[in-house]
């Protein structure tokens, strides 16, 4: 089933929200109340990707938490700080995962709306397609290594500083040439043209966006009344 | 129309340029740039979209005129109203990860009303019969369907001229014909064409005109009917491709099992549940040169990453010389050019990167040195692998498989890019390590490289 995503507004005030409940609140425990907001949230935009992952990841997170409370349970690789970082900051992650995820389209029809220059919303969209193309390169650049041997763990072990090389070299390489054909790419059509941009998406804020603005002030109210302000 | 009047541009800080560059161009005529690699076609490509020197600096003299105004008056995004351009690798010009937004970029840059940008996007798309890709990222797409994408993306803007610089050079056979349908609509419809290309039996009923430019500047030029009358000996001294297709005649691939030499039994492999191939049984002869042929999607690419050991089969066995190896022993026997040279090269410089890995002994510097003038590669011996052009690095990538000791090579669309003279260098390499014993499997769509070196034909799917 195909995603929907509420309006860019939404999600900024969400994220915001977030931030401020989490960074303000007295009890850190209560921050459940955001992460299970923050799943219906999910559920409604049917991200059930991202919804899937971070159920499981914070059933973990509790699990840990719980043993580590009541059971004494002393985790040897991470201390239980870790832990309750986790807890506490999951709601931020998932939230501004789904920000960031939203089609680039929908976040520079919304930039345009709110008369940002062109440059910088050119710039964001190249981010936005950063993350991804350096992903397949990066396993391009693995599986090149792989046919010439150099992945082989005597190697690596060996010859660690070389290894890191082999990775960083072809990567930063093609990290170059693509923005230079991305420029091109982009002077070609029309980038440095001066004044407002167009956008084909522009989507409207509907009710339910609204209903979402509404819902997630009550929460953070809600979130602040039971844990209370520490400042 | 286009005019370029003694044209002179020689990039900033090296020697590389065109000079005395006289060419016009009529309205809805499509004129092919053809040469060999490094002769100047993409510089003339650049200075008539306006990028040289706005953007790839240099000198220029002479004039550049279109449609009645001279380029060098006229600011970048006043030219792109006016121009098109279609590069070379598609996947590194998108700026959404969806089509849609692709498509309509252009239109949203030059601030158009959303009525519009829907309207112009939406006709594009159907125009180029995009609409089942609508659904699926850009990033899965196949690079003909990437290019087509690429094309759509500059049509929505309508302008009147299209430049592409080797729009074929990432695609297979299949992808190139379909891309030739998407040039012949756009010509038909009254545009101006102006392709550099080296492949140019996509182009036999589209160009009306061949520009010959070598050594930067333009060496002659021939129409269509002169151009398909062009005599054997002579499209070969130039370094030219085939005009007119020719099926090369080759003997089926027979599927004997024999575990002498390099073969699978019933090799499987799947993909999230999906069969790519499924109990497939060959055995590829030592000292032959095999051509893999298919459509697109049928499995090629991921059959050679299985053989090579760079993927794990989800069923059946891969012998060589009789020995069941696994994925890790594989890579040592097997080598694998990827057609994708990006991210294939590791060391600082040409030669380091032939001898990585393989120690120094005079007999093999020499039989390095000889196989980078065998490629033409001997004079950038020092420079940086990334600076090489498409074609250089397919050519080194190639020379690193002759020189490693695998005796089996997988090379895939290894001349997807190359000009003639440089197709016939890689055959002729290749017909050499088949007679010394090496057992090659080429997957290409290259019926001209099928004809001079292969010696089966392998249809899969």
């Amino acid at each position: 089933m195909r995603r929907k995503n509420f309006a860019i507004p939404v999600k900024l005030w969400v994220l915001a929200c977030t931030i401020i409940g989490i960074s303000l609140t007295s009890d850190t425990m209560l921050t459940c109340i955001f992460t299970v907001a923050g799943f219906v949230y999910l559920g409604f935009q049917q991200n059930w990707r991202l919804l899937f992952s971070m159920v499981i990841f914070y059933i973990i997170l509790m699990g840990l938490l719980y043993f580590i409370r009541f059971h004494e349970f002393h985790p040897v690789v991470f201390s239980e700080f870790y832990v309750l970082m986790f807890w506490n900051l999951t709601p931020v992650f998932f939230v501004s995962w789904d920000l960031i995820t939203t089609p680039p389209g929908e976040f520079s029809a919304f930039l345009s709306r709110v008369h940002t220059p062109t440059s910088v919303i050119l710039g964001l969209l190249v981010i936005f397609r950063f993350f991804p193309t350096m992903k397949s390169e990066l396993k391009c650049v693995w599986l090149s290594m792989r046919n010439r041997g150099l992945t082989a763990p005597i190697q690596i072990v060996r010859h660690p500083m070389a290894s890191c090389e082999y990775v960083l070299v072809p990567l930063l390489l093609r990290c170059l040439q693509i923005a230079d054909q991305l420029s091109v790419s982009a002077v070609a059509r029309g980038a440095e043209r001066p004044g407002k941009r167009g956008s084909y998406y522009g989507k409207k804020v509907g009710i339910y966006d609204y209903i979402w603005l509404v819902l997630w002030f009550i929460v953070t109210v809600v979130f602040f009344s039971i844990g209370g302000v520490c400042i | 129309m286009i005019s370029l009047q003694n044209v002179t541009f020689q990039y900033a800080g090296c020697k590389e340029g065109v000079h005395d560059i006289d060419l016009t161009v009529r309205d809805g005529e499509c004129v092919v740039l053809t040469g060999p690699s490094g002769g100047g076609k993409t510089t003339i490509t650049r200075l008539i979209n306006g990028l040289a020197p706005s953007y790839y600096q240099g000198s220029l003299n002479g004039s550049i005129w279109v449609n009645g105004a001279e380029i060098s008056a006229l600011p970048s995004w006043r030219i792109g109203m006016e121009i098109g351009s279609v590069f070379q690798d598609p996947k590194s010009q998108f700026f959404s990860s969806e089509l849609a937004g692709e498509v309509a970029f252009a239109c949203e840059n030059y601030g158009m009303s959303k009525q519009e940008i829907r309207k112009r996007t939406d006709d594009a798309i159907a125009s180029f019969g995009l609409e089942s890709l609508c659904m699926r990222p850009l990033d899965v797409l196949s690079s003909g369907e990437k290019q087509r994408v690429a094309v759509a993306s500059v049509y929505a803007l309508r302008p009147c001229i299209y430049v592409c610089d080797e729009p074929t050079a990432n695609l297979d056979g299949e992808g190139a014909l379909r891309l030739a349908n998407t040039f012949r609509k756009l010509k038909n419809e009254g545009n101006t064409l102006i392709i550099a290309e080296h492949r140019l039996t996509w182009l036999n009923d589209i160009a009306d005109r061949f520009v010959y430019v070598s050594n930067g500047t333009i060496q002659w030029e021939k129409t269509l009917a002169q151009m398909q009358g062009i005599s054997e000996e002579e499209r070969k001294r130039y370094g030219l491709r085939e005009i007119i297709e020719k099926e090369p005649s080759l003997p089926t691939f027979l599927m004997d099992i024999g575990k002498e030499n390099f073969c699978s039994v019933n090799l499987t492999f799947k993909r999230k549940k999906t069969a790519i191939f499924e109990n497939l049984n060959f055995s590829l002869p030592a000292g032959q040169i095999v051509a893999l042929t298919g459509k697109n999607g049928v499995g090629k690419t991921t059959l050679a990453m299985v053989l090579t050991g760079l993927w794990k089969q989800s069923k059946g066995e891969i012998y060589i010389r009789g020995k069941k190896l696994s994925e890790g022993k594989r890579r040592k026997a097997v080598w694998y050019s990827s057609n994708d040279t990006g991210t294939q090269f590791f060391t600082s410089s040409v030669t380091d990167e032939l001898l990585l890995h393989s120690s120094y002994f005079p007999e093999r510097l020499e039989r390095a040195r000889a196989l980078l003038k065998e490629f033409g590669l001997y004079t950038y011996k020092d420079a940086h692998p990334a600076s090489l052009s498409g074609g250089q690095k397919q050519r080194l990538s190639i020379a690193c498989g002759l020189l490693s000791d695998r005796e089996i090579l997988l090379l895939d669309e290894p001349t997807s890019g190359l000009d003639g003279g440089n197709m016939r260098k890689i055959a002729a390499a290749l017909t050499n390590a088949a007679a010394e014993g090496k057992t090659i499997l080429v997957i290409t769509h290259d019926k001209e490289l099928i004809q001079a070196c292969c010696n089966f034909r392998w249809e899969l799917g």
